[in-house]
């Protein structure tokens, strides 16, 4: 390992399973412009991987890479950027990330690496072997077919229990464009699975013998951890208890900080009982149950424990044991993930006997997460769900698919919210068994397409919950009116991000965070309450561009952006504020290289550049504004028909939005006309030769045509 | 008094009320004089002494971290606001009354956050209110002229939401509460 600088493991590991040949690039000397995780997933794809590549050929590559803070002991380091051309984005595949969680982004640093880039394609299956220097690509025909928790079992045998695995399914294999790859038993990236299948591999295993070097003065890192720790609040950076406390001056009902004094693990062996101390910064694991959040009081006695990622003391995965499901499914009794892994069985049906928190619901989350969590099938966040719902109970399904597979489904079970029904669709899914399946393993965008069906049918509905490429919105204009639209017509995928929504569901009062906002992006108008939107101003637009520098910073340092930024914390003495040079200052402790928080955020801003570019070139298309940064019918309708700005609606404004637009690309420097980055904004941040590669291709404004 | 005994007798107060605050008690004179009693330290004999005033009022400006408020009794009660929130104490003061418990709770959420709440967040600590105490509370305020601004909307699946006319538009207490029941729920 390369010890000359901190915070780096030194090496990006390259496997070409075309030649077999396994070779090593010095990470800070090529990549150090870019981060690590989607930093240099863009950089390879816009490097090596041309325009018009498809998502399945071997010419595409798969880049697994972390960042200078994975493997550290700073909280929430966890994350593995997972980047390819993504077969589910539609009409045409476009770069975009996945992000998973777990161990495997600390032990692929601990062996050595920051990245790994597979590329080609193998003749057979095989899985790849990453022992600190020892690289072997291995066979892996006895593994191709089964699940991934054989898989991980299989390989964990073979390699010894320190090993982290990362493996597809079935629906990978079968190349379901809706397919995740899965490591530490529950922490997906979604989208990329069957890119891992189409290049026959099954699976990584990675085990490190080595350590992080933190370049820095080792008391002041560990103070900055500890300071860190003390700014945490609870899963999401829910900043309040949702009880009140004697500690804090607010509450909120709704905030994922369930843990309680008088909870209690009830599955664990023996039962564990939170017993206060919840401001502890040893006791902080205590403050989340993403079941208990979800499923109500009831699965505070079928808890274990919280699981999670390297380093992070939120252990947003909690470890469910249903004994009952084992008699009644014959399934396993426990499970374990969060959000919408959590809630993916949960997340088919329109109702459940009894409501989103009945012994129904927590049977179907259970069911869920057996089956997929093993088959390897991707949720789009709820879209696949939410796609079968609109389906069956508009009447298109019935009319689109033969008779006999039809009647092969039980409906019956299906409407009345029966988890049997999951047995049903799931396998067929991750099997491309029958017309339905196959339809909904594709991707919004190409079902539609299949079944000839109009986009706008899906655009104009608001249940459907769908956004644009072929994926659905995730935390927009419902959570964070404008900023939240901006942010979600950025990507080729759910936008993913989280920086924005976490402060606006921080639980403190709109007072407060008004505050905090004029404190970080200069002024309260920044934050509306939620359902009670101002017409747009530069505020929000700056908050916007903060959002998403943040979470390209966060998906390449190796930090989470599920739990992060950390701007609002649960300390009174501190006015809830957090910090928001908390990335800044570790990375400059870790690698040694000072690096203020305007500097690290241009990095940031430089990545996002990058997808930008890529986005532009594969597109082969520079007007962004009308044909890739779009925003869905239904963001402009109200179901009581009440006006844009009146409190109570979600409703938006198209001449507002059109001007929310014409702001954030002022503040990025990009073309109002097009969206597209100038020549000057590259150059700002010092992507010259990528504005030049465009501008051969007549995609940069102001080039000649 | 002597200057030096009214700064000790006003860091033996500071003491109590922190303690009180530490074991989840608001401190009223009762509560301070007992414990400058168990300690041993003289001084005061009964509550009403204008000493005693004088000396919470020192001890408040002595020590910062504490602070009073005037109890639904009209007692003025002290605390430490860094060990038992203002917003935890306000709870325990009115924990005698389930109507104003409920109604200011109520206020104080459609004011401040803004948003309507569940009637069964008082089931639970610290308000420990049982189903039948709710129920008898909302029941109360429905009849009483000083609570008509506690009204209620219901979402999508049933479930009741309480909120205060006077701080939250009946359409945006339903916009909100469908949201809490439901959209956050389903929204990951």
């Amino acid at each position: 390992m390369a010890t000359t600088n901190g915070g780096f493991a030194g090496k990006v590991l390259r496997v070409d399973l075309s030649t077999g040949k396994i070779s090593f690039d010095d990470t800070v000397e090529r990549y150090r412009e870019v981060l690590g995780g989607t930093g240099i997933g863009y950089k390879v794809i816009w490097e090596e991987v041309s325009a018009g590549v498809a998502p399945f050929d071997a010419a595409n590559k798969i880049v697994f890479a972390t960042g200078a803070l994975a493997g550290t002991g700073v909280p929430c380091n966890g994350r593995t950027a997972v980047t390819t051309l993504f077969p589910s984005c539609w009409p045409k595949p476009l770069v975009a990330s996945g992000h998973m969680g777990g161990q495997f982004a600390a032990k692929l640093k601990y062996a050595g690496y920051d990245a790994l880039i597979v590329e080609g394609k193998s003749d057979k299956p095989v899985w790849l072997f990453i022992r600190d220097g020892r690289v072997e690509i291995r066979d892996a025909r006895h593994l191709w077919g089964t699940g991934i928790r054989r898989t991980t079992l299989e390989i964990s045998q073979e390699m010894g229990p320190e090993c982290a695995v990362a493996a597809i399914g079935q629906a990978g294999e079968n190349l379901v464009p809706l397919s995740v790859v899965m490591n530490s038993v529950s922490h997906s990236a979604g989208g990329v699975g069957a890119v891992m299948g189409a290049k026959n591999l099954k699976a990584i295993g990675v085990q490190g013998s080595g350590s992080v070097r933190i370049a820095g003065d080792r008391s002041e890192w560990e103070r900055l951890v500890k300071f860190h720790l003390s700014i945490l609040g609870g899963n999401n950076q829910h900043v309040v208890p949702s009880f009140p406390d004697p500690h804090s001056e607010y509450y909120n009902p709704r905030s994922r900080w369930v843990g309680a004094p008088g909870r209690r693990w009830g599955a664990a062996d023996p039962p564990v009982e939170i017993n206060g101390g919840l401001y502890d910064l040893n006791r902080i694991a205590f403050r989340s149950n993403s079941g208990a959040f979800f499923l109500g009081e009831q699965a505070w006695k079928h808890t274990v424990r919280g699981n999670g990622c390297t380093g992070c003391p939120i252990r947003c995965h909690t470890i469910l044991k249903v004994p009952s499901i084992a008699a009644k499914y014959g399934i396993r009794e426990i499970a374990q993930n969060t959000c919408g892994g959590l809630n993916f069985g949960r997340a088919f049906f329109k109702a459940l006997p009894g409501g989103l928190q009945s012994q129904a619901a927590l049977e179907a989350c259970m069911v869920g997460m057996h089956m997929a969590d093993d088959m390897g099938v991707w949720c789009n966040y709820g879209q696949l769900q939410r796609d079968l719902i609109k389906l069956y109970y508009d009447g298109t399904l019935k009319a689109k698919i033969g008779s006999l597979e039809y009647a092969s489904y039980s409906w019956d079970k299906y409407e009345s919210g029966d988890p049997l029904f999951l047995f049903e669709i799931i396998p067929r899914v991750a099997m491309r068994q029958g017309e339905l399946a196959q339809g909904l393993g594709l991707g919004t965008g190409y079902l539609l397409d299949h079944w000839s069906i109009p986009e706008e049918v899906w655009t104009k509905d608001s249940a459907c919950a769908y956004w644009k490429l072929g994926h659905p919105k995730h935390h927009a204009n419902e959570d964070d009116g404008q900023c939240g639209v901006i942010i979600n017509t950025q990507y080729n995928r759910d936008s993913q991000c989280h920086s924005h929504v976490n402060f606006i569901r921080n639980g403190l009062p709109l007072e407060v965070q008004k505050k905090l906002a004029a404190e970080i992006w200069g002024a309260p108008e920044a934050v509306d309450g939620v359902g009670d939107y101002t017409p747009m101003n530069m505020h929000k637009a700056r908050r916007a561009r903060w959002s998403l520098v943040r979470k390209e910073l966060h998906d390449s340092l190796g930090l989470c952006n599920w739990m992060g930024p950390w701007v609002a914390s649960p300390l009174k003495e501190r006015g809830y504020s957090g910090d928001d040079s908390l990335e800044s200052r570790f990375y400059s402790l870790a690698t040694g290289q000072q690096t203020s928080r305007e500097e690290l955020d241009l990095i940031g801003e430089r990545i996002f550049a990058l997808h930008r570019a890529l986005t532009i070139r594969d597109m082969g298309e520079m007007d962004m504004r009308t044909r890739h940064d779009l925003a869905p019918r239904w963001i402009y309708q109200d179901t009581n028909g009440a006006q844009a700005f009146t409190r109570g609606t979600i409703r938006m404004d198209p001449q507002d939005i059109a001007k929310a637009m014409d702001m954030f690309y002022e503040l990025m420097g990009w073309e109002k006309a097009t969206g597209a980055p100038t020549a000057d904004a590259y150059a700002r941040l010092g992507l010259k030769s990528v504005a030049e590669d465009l501008a051969a291709k007549k995609l940069l404004p102001g080039a000649k045509q | 008094m002597t200057g030096e005994e009214c700064k000790t007798l006003s860091h033996a107060l500071a003491v109590a009320i922190r303690e009180a605050s530490a074991t989840g008690k608001l401190a009223g004179k009762d509560l301070l004089l007992s414990s400058l009693k168990e300690r041993g330290i003289p001084g005061f004999e009964e509550q009403e002494s204008p000493d005693m005033e004088a000396l919470l009022a020192q001890t408040l400006a002595t020590h910062r971290d504490l602070a009073a408020l005037t109890s639904i009794t009209g007692e003025t009660l002290y605390h430490s606001p860094t060990l038992l929130s203002r917003t935890y104490a306000s709870i325990l003061d009115r924990k005698g009354s389930p109507v104003v418990l409920i109604a200011e709770e109520v206020r104080m959420n459609s004011a401040q956050y803004p948003r309507p709440i569940p009637p069964d967040l008082f089931e639970r600590a610290p308000f420990d209110l049982s189903p039948a105490e709710i129920e008898a509370a909302l029941k109360c305020m429905a009849m009483s002229s000083e609570f008509q601004d506690i009204s209620f909307t219901t979402t999508s699946t049933g479930a009741v939401y309480l909120f205060s006319t006077r701080h939250l538009e009946r359409p945006y207490a339903a916009f909100l509460a469908e949201r809490a029941d439901t959209g956050l729920l389903s929204n990951p």
